[in-house]
């Protein structure tokens, strides 16, 4: 009975009873905008853990490094980079309620929602479903996501620290770009402003108006 | 562990694919190792006496086992040739993507043979190599070649990233690099020139076949040891925020910077003697190589308000300048404003040149002229134009990099090939002997950086084997006064650590030129080693690493022997071109002129040298008068068949044949003449 409520769909009318919780993914993925130093070792370290066989080879990766999505005020070239991460959404997640054959659940321990690949026809609906672009293709047709490695995520203890945070005495003295954290501890690392980082103006800017690359 | 291995004839067309065998692995660890024995081999069957720029010549791309796998430790990819600047063996090593993406495509390591009827890339994607023409890149800079085939070749199945040349190495000038991603150099040796002679203007890459590892488990579990080590180290931190540029106000505490030529040892601009730039501005994006968990680089963009000389290069973006490109300029040329020491980096980027051979081909001229050796009228006739040779002009120093890079005076032929060559061409057109002020080490390579106080630096100037360079024997352990290493290296003594004494010097050398062979074929990036070099032994702790990407398992004398044997394969190429112990030496302002200023003011290289190199060959276990290699040591190291090929050569210790005639001199590249 547990096994088959942890794999209860979560596209469109299935769902859960009135009075349930909803399975909102506590703990995720965050990443700061631009302070990305296009190292792609989250990708290597995502490779290496789900590819097939241990192979290392970024197709088999859940997280792609992109160009800055948009010129901003800071950057107006568009020129930094920024980790592409799956924002684990709330119900019911795009990617899940596109669909067609409800082959998404919950993974117990994470809630993230995560593909049954028996069930997936590979129809890739969710690929344009993901408003994020975080859905990726593997060589094979396989539709790849993230599923958070079971709460240990690899690409997080991958990504370098960077001393722009300087802030000597809390918590996250040092930043990385990546961060795996519940909700309002994000916010509140968020809150810690980075007076000692004078240079680096693109960061500054992008804290002081709150912008990062996933709103909780 | 095995590889794909690349041969390209562009003469012919023809392509073929190899498989590098597993014992191939065991014997030469990978990278740099694996590139030194292809070209040894291409050289058994070439004439190594061949000229640098023929099609005789080869160009070897390798990448190393570690590289790409997630490590943390960086990557660097390695070009191995014939140099056309030096006569000698020749490599250069440079960062980026490419040695990244490069690991993806189906092949490990690039050999490119012949020369190309017309200016042609060379296309890589999943194994599938073409040959595409190059005609309308050639006359691009690196950037722009860069640019233009990313564009072209699309981001499927990977982005596409390059290896190219600019316009100095399209001239064959001697002193040219390869530039990888448009904007990271492999400057040392001439590479570019190499494939320019070849008509090779880029070598492109795209990739999605997967890299084998022996141990995943293992490798992911050692990755995260190797990030908490780093996270705990201070010292990672200044790296992750300037780069090397924290050496320009160490060097100038302890007297070991570049300056006016090295008539001086301090630089005197207030604006860069310290590295404040970076507060001044604007960084617009992070970036490094791939795989690096320093990730010590930036993109910077002049705004024009930062400082008198920015307003003239508003808009124009840059990568930050590194420690050499500023003792290149605000150093050896004092320039003394940041924007134009960001300019000097970008153009010599862009162009594809070596910074180091051409500032010191510059300011040897302006020595001279400072001191009125050669007149306005000397001056005219060598640059066609009247030319200003004042200190520190930026505007009248890109006109000359435009000199040698389209070769378009007497000045871009004579010293296409670095200070030495250039110094040495000019001194016999006038009839007088200007070497007292040319700067170079071994080979005719120059550097810019104070040597006269540091005996370790001076000894791996004289026997570098791509020509004097501090990347094969970089004299950490004396520079930075570690006692600790000493006392850990040489059995609790401290002499290596402490400059003033002449003890441990050569052997701390070869120590380390072991060290640093191991890491470039491992193809990981020094710096993070330099952070703690104890603690990050190439020969242990990422030996461990290593084992777990390739499963072999060796024990740390091993490995230590395995890249002795590396160097020992570079140091017998370049025995078999006649370099004997009379090529290991520095120039004459490092020898006997003494240091000017600073807190080393009156000492001399001269004092310590042969003392030095006596005991640099004798950890060597080469033979002290002749400076050649021993059959003893080459057997200890399993090198039986290149001694039997020294032996013939006659440039094996002790043996001679009457049947070849000894080389007596090194035959540098041609003279290029003076072109009508």
């Amino acid at each position: 009975m547990q096994e088959t409520r942890q794999k209860e769909l979560v596209n469109g009318e299935v769902w859960y009873s009135p009075g349930d919780d909803v399975p909102n993914v506590p703990t995720k993925l965050f990443a700061l905008q631009n302070l990305c130093t296009d190292c792609k070792m989250c990708e290597v370290a995502c490779s290496l853990i789900h590819s097939p066989e241990g192979e290392l080879n970024p197709v088999w990766t859940r997280i792609k490094i992109d160009h800055a999505p948009q010129v901003s005020r800071v950057s107006k070239d568009g020129f930094g980079f920024m980790p592409a991460i799956c924002h684990h959404c709330a119900n019911p997640p795009p990617c899940a309620e596109v669909c067609p054959t409800d082959a998404f659940y919950y993974d117990p321990k994470t809630q993230a929602a995560v593909i049954d690949q028996d069930k997936c026809i590979q129809c890739m609906e969710c690929v344009p479903g993901c408003p994020f672009d975080t859905v990726f293709v593997a060589p094979t047709g396989e539709l790849l996501k993230c599923d958070l490695c079971g709460g240990d995520p690899a690409c997080v203890k991958a990504c370098s620290t960077r001393p722009e945070m300087l802030n000597a005495g809390k918590q996250y003295s040092r930043m990385p770009v990546l961060f795996y954290e519940e909700k309002a501890a994000f916010g509140q690392i968020l809150r810690q402003k980075p007076e000692a980082r004078d240079e680096v103006g693109i960061m500054q800017a992008m804290l002081s108006k709150g912008k990062v690359s996933s709103a909780a | 562990m095995e590889s794909g291995l690349l041969r390209v004839d562009l003469s012919t067309g023809k392509i073929q694919r190899e498989i590098l065998p597993h014992s191939m692995f065991e014997r030469w660890v990978g990278g740099s190792g694996i590139n030194d024995w292809l070209l040894w081999e291409h050289f058994l069957k070439h004439d190594i006496m061949c000229d640098p720029r023929s099609p005789e010549n080869v160009l070897i791309f390798g990448v190393g086992p570690l590289a790409g796998v997630g490590s943390g430790i960086g990557v660097k990819g390695r070009l191995t040739f014939k140099s056309p600047c030096y006569g000698s063996f020749g490599d250069s090593t440079g960062g980026g993507k490419f040695p990244y993406v490069v690991r993806f495509s189906g092949y490990d390591y690039i050999v490119v043979t012949g020369k190309a009827p017309k200016p042609v890339y060379i296309h890589i994607c999943n194994g599938e190599v073409t040959i595409c023409d190059a005609t309308h890149l050639w006359g691009k800079d690196s950037a722009e070649t860069h640019n233009t085939l990313r564009k072209e070749l699309g981001d499927y199945p990977s982005e596409a990233y390059t290896l190219s040349i600019g316009q100095a190495g399209e001239n064959q000038v001697g002193i040219a690099g390869v530039v990888s991603d448009g904007w990271r150099i492999h400057a040392r040796c001439g590479g570019g020139g190499v494939m320019g002679s070849k008509n090779l203007k880029a070598i492109v890459t795209q990739g999605t076949q997967g890299i084998k590892v022996d141990n995943p488990a293992g490798l992911l579990e050692w990755s995260d040891g190797f990030r908490q080590k780093l996270d705990a180290n201070e010292a990672a931190y200044g790296f992750k925020r300037r780069g090397t540029m924290g050496a320009v106000e160490m060097y100038q505490r302890i007297g070991g910077n570049f300056w006016r030529n090295n008539q001086g040892t301090q630089f005197r601009g207030e604006e860069v003697r310290s590295d404040n730039w970076v507060k001044k501005y604007h960084k617009y994006s992070e970036v490094c190589s791939s795989d690096c968990y320093i990730a010590c680089d930036g993109r910077y963009k002049i705004e024009g308000h930062e400082s008198d000389k920015a307003q003239k290069y508003v808009g124009e973006t840059f990568r930050h300048p590194e420690y050499l490109t500023t003792a290149s300029s605000a150093g050896a040329l004092d320039v003394r404003d940041w924007a134009e020491v960001a300019h000097w980096g970008k153009i010599t980027n862009d162009y594809g040149i070596d910074n180091q051979d051409l500032c010191c081909s510059i300011s040897f001229l302006m020595e001279l002229k400072q001191r009125e050796i050669i007149s306005d009228r000397d001056v005219e006739e060598l640059f066609g134009r009247s030319q200003s040779l004042e200190w520190g002009r930026m505007e009248d120093i890109e006109t000359l990099v435009e000199d040698v890079v389209f070769q378009r005076n007497p000045f871009g032929w004579l010293f296409r090939d670095g200070a030495y060559h250039g110094a040495l061409r000019y001194s016999e057109q006038q009839g007088q002997n200007f070497m007292k002020y040319a700067i170079y080490g071994k080979g005719g390579a120059s550097f810019t950086e104070e040597m006269r106080p540091f005996p370790t630096w001076m000894n791996n100037m004289a026997v570098a084997s791509r020509g004097a360079d501090h990347l094969k024997g970089i004299g950490l352990i004396e520079k930075f006064q570690r006692r600790d290493l000493s006392k850990a290296y040489f059995n609790g003594r401290t002499e290596a650590g402490d400059p003033t004494v002449p003890e441990l010097k050569g052997a701390s050398t070869a120590l380390i030129e072991n060290q640093v062979a191991l890491i470039n074929s491992y193809g990981v990036c020094m710096f993070h080693w330099m952070l703690d070099p104890l603690g990050y032994a190439p020969e242990s702790y990422y030996g461990e690493v290593y084992t777990e990407v390739t499963g072999i398992d060796k024990t740390k004398e091993e490995r230590m022997r395995d890249g002795e044997r590396i160097c020992n394969l570079e140091k017998a190429f370049n025995s078999r071109l006649g370099m004997r112990r009379e090529h290991d030496t520095i120039c004459e302002r490092w020898m006997h002129e003494p240091c000017p200023e600073g807190p080393n003011k009156g000492r001399v290289a001269g004092d310590m040298f042969d003392y030095v190199l006596d005991e640099y060959y004798e950890w060597r276990g080469w033979d002290k008068e002749t400076g050649l290699q021993t059959r003893e040591r080459m057997q200890e190291l399993e090198l039986e068949e290149v001694a039997d090929v020294l032996a013939a050569d006659n440039a094996l210790a002790g043996e001679r044949r009457a049947d070849r005639a000894v080389h007596v001199d090194v035959k540098i590249a041609d003279d290029p003449g003076i072109p009508d």
